[in-house]
């Protein structure tokens, strides 16, 4: 892939006569390029790929939900995390070949806008908008419950609980940081990544060795279903919200560097990294205390097991890695939704105005208001599972759709789209992606199916009332 | 028209660095890459500023473009929006094959060129850039090299000598060429003390090593000190360049 044309047309304006902006002429491995050359650089290489990948995930699989997926499945937890890792992988792999084909800026909307028309696009778009603030806000609950066990080790006893007020703390601070204009955000990225991973593989390498029996200490013997089959797959739901990061790789796809070979490695490789991980941590996690007691201690229960393994240096380890770990999750959650306010509003789905960039900091204010004002509503409410499975339930959609538009794109074959990835398997790959993307929604509690399509029928009504004129699919 | 050297000028064009006086009377003879460039914050995706600041650095390097015409080069820009601008300049090099990048700074009209010369690695290319930027203007250049002990003067003599015999083979004259010649000196700060009294400097790019890489590229640091223009060429691209 070096000079790949672009031929999408867009067309149509919205209430506000805006048009969508232009399709660049080609795109290359360094850049996106418009007529008159003007280019935009690729920066971004593998390593900062996958860290956005695993920095976006690794905060909620690892450090939120161990207790609460011991607490409704038992051992078996250890299934639902491998079947989400799974589902993921399903997902992930045509992704790839889509963001390879498409390697723009918007990620799912983008695929899904061009593959299937925009209605279906809008939908998505606003979604996922919608759907990274969920994310976001349970990331700073996360975040909230990690600060007050810290409160708790130093012995400081609060009238209050500070999980909220922290939260919201750090959801303001955020906003600010990201407004501000912090250098080198991604370094920092890419190396609390780094640091994560060093303390967990030390800190489960520790815990398997120990559950296996070498440091005399054994499991107890326990039984693998203890609370029967069903609450696994609707573990499986609740917990897929530590597996939305690999699409947030897509939603810089524009930005990164040799994509056709870098997008499916970041994307693909992130998702195994942390289903390694998190199976890994739930198997420690659940043989050193057993389901019933993991559960007791709900959000920090990983303070607990590091406590139980080595004391208080490893409570205090694992509480700065877990307070660093939903910080970095929640700061990708809202740097990825200002992205798709910016790729909305490109596309004249929302005001232009909503992606306009401060002249004094360069950074796009507005979307990142857009994207951090609604998440302190969110983290107030302080419902960890219920953000947790609104947030999954809107990213499901968009993978099944994704896995849907590659089937379209595949069998109407325009000229346009030549992915530089193909996916393996085909059809079967992405057909179960799509239907095991549905079909993890089934198992989510009714109170988040009906949020989720709350949200889904506003954005089709927005998309009617605002922009019914607009036309964003590629010529199929 | 061929053999003019591509010389790759890059400005931040939004941040108000412009064309400095003096500098497309340097260029006259040169073909020139402008490239006009904007870096802006990782939060910000570079479609978006380029939505917003599109029109107004397009109407900015339109402004440029003629004043290098108009002083005789011929010109090719670019405008790009990026993260990161070394990354930027450096693909740019490569793509249009550029000899040297221009340090712009304003200059009156150029009498003096100063010339380190620290070794025979990359003497050609140095004395490509020098014959067709300054040999047309009749400028004086003055061939530097600061020395450590080891190095014995017929040595220098050798390497000065054959670089002033490949300036005149380019066409210059050989009067207005001198050589210099300084020992016990640490060489950076000798080529910046030196420089204050020439108009312009052009000097080799350094091979990156762990010195460079605490204290930046001496080229850069050249640049940095002295406030004239800088032309810092470059190194011969390597025949196959591995991707990372």
């Amino acid at each position: 892939m070096t000079d790949q044309p672009v031929d999408v047309e867009s067309g149509g304006e919205n209430v506000a006569g805006e048009a969508p902006a232009e399709e660049p002429e080609a795109v290359t491995d360094d850049a996106v390029v418009h007529d008159d050359d003007v280019e935009l650089e690729r920066t971004i290489g593998l390593v900062g790929g996958l860290a956005i990948g695993i920095g976006t995930m690794i905060g909620a699989g690892i450090f939120v939900f161990p207790g609460l997926a011991a607490a409704n499945a038992g051992l078996a937890a250890t299934l639902s995390f491998a079947i989400g890792g799974l589902i993921a992988l399903l997902v992930a792999l045509p992704t790839s070949e889509l963001a390879t084909a498409m390697p723009r800026s918007g990620g799912g909307y983008y695929f899904i806008s061009r593959g299937m028309g925009t209605a279906y696009g809008a939908i998505v778009g606003l979604g996922l908008w919608l759907g990274l603030m969920f994310a976001s806000a349970f990331y700073l609950v996360g975040l909230g419950h990690y600060a007050s066990a810290v409160f708790a080790e130093l012995n400081v006893a609060l009238p209050f609980s500070p999980v909220t007020g922290v939260g919201l703390l750090f959801g303001v601070a955020l906003t600010a940081l990201s407004i501000g204009g912090t250098e080198n955000t991604a370094k920092i990225q890419n190396a609390v990544v780094g640091i994560l991973l060093v303390v967990l593989t030390a800190f489960l390498s520790y815990g398997v060795l120990d559950a296996v029996g070498v440091f005399g200490g054994g499991t107890v013997p326990e039984q693998f279903f203890s609370r029967g089959y069903f609450p696994v797959l609707t573990t499986a739901a609740l917990v897929f919200t530590s597996y939305l990061g690999f699409a947030q790789v897509a939603t810089v796809a524009g930005e990164i560097k040799q994509p056709g070979r870098n997008l499916p490695l970041a994307m693909v490789g992130s998702v195994l990294i942390v289903t390694v991980f998190y199976v890994v941590t739930i198997f420690v996690a659940t043989s050193a205390f057993g389901a019933e007691r993991l559960g007791e201690f709900g959000e920090t229960a990983m303070v607990e097991v590091a406590r139980d393994f080595l004391g208080l240096p490893g409570a205090v380890a694992i509480l700065g890695a877990g307070l660093l770990a939903t910080f970095s999750s929640a700061n990708a959650s809202i740097l990825s939704a200002s992205r798709a306010v910016y790729a909305l509003s490109r596309d004249a789905l929302l005001p232009r105005k909503a992606s306009e960039v401060n002249l004094r900091y360069g950074t796009p204010h507005v979307a990142l208001l857009a994207a951090g004002g609604p998440i302190l509503v969110l983290v107030a409410t302080g419902r960890v599972e219920l953000l947790a499975e609104v947030a999954s339930f809107l990213h499901l959609i968009m993978y099944g759709l994704m896995c849907v538009a590659l089937i379209v794109l595949r069998r109407r074959d325009p000229e346009w789209y030549a992915p530089s990835y193909q996916v393996p398997g085909y059809p079967v790959v992405p057909a179960l992606g799509g239907l095991a993307s549905f079909g993890l929604i089934v198992f989510m509690q009714p109170a988040s199916i009906g949020i989720g399509i709350v949200v889904m029928l506003a954005s089709y009504l927005w998309y009617r009332y605002y922009a019914g004129d607009v036309t964003l699919k590629g010529d199929i | 028209m061929t053999d003019r050297p591509s010389i790759l000028v890059p400005l931040r064009v939004l941040e108000g660095e412009s064309v400095p006086e003096g500098v497309p009377e340097l260029l006259a003879d040169a073909h020139v890459i402008l490239l006009g460039y904007h870096v802006i914050p990782e939060q910000t995706a570079p479609g978006q500023a380029r939505m917003q600041f599109e029109d107004r650095a397009m109407e900015r390097l339109d402004e440029y473009e003629e004043m290098f015409e108009e002083a005789g080069a011929t010109v090719e820009r670019r405008l790009v929006f990026t993260h990161n601008g070394q990354k930027t300049i450096d693909r740019m090099i490569a793509e249009h094959d550029c000899l040297a990048v221009l340090v712009p700074n304003a200059t009156g009209p150029v009498e003096d060129v100063l010339v380190p010369v620290r070794g025979a690695v990359g003497v050609d290319r140095l004395a490509r850039v020098v014959a067709s930027v300054f040999g047309p203007m009749d400028a004086d250049v003055t061939l530097y090299h600061v020395a450590d002990e080891d190095t014995t003067d017929d040595d220098i003599q050798t390497l000065l000598g054959g670089m002033t015999d490949r300036l005149v083979e380019l066409g210059m004259d050989p009067s207005t060429i001198e050589t210099r010649i300084d020992r016990d000196q640490g060489p950076l700060g000798a080529i910046v003390d030196m420089a204050d009294s020439f108009d312009t400097v052009v000097m080799g790019e350094s091979d990156p090593s762990l010195t460079t890489f605490v204290f930046g590229m001496p080229a850069d640091q050249v640049a940095e000190r002295f406030l004239g223009p800088v032309f810092v060429v470059q190194r011969e691209p390597a025949p196959d360049d591995a991707d990372e």
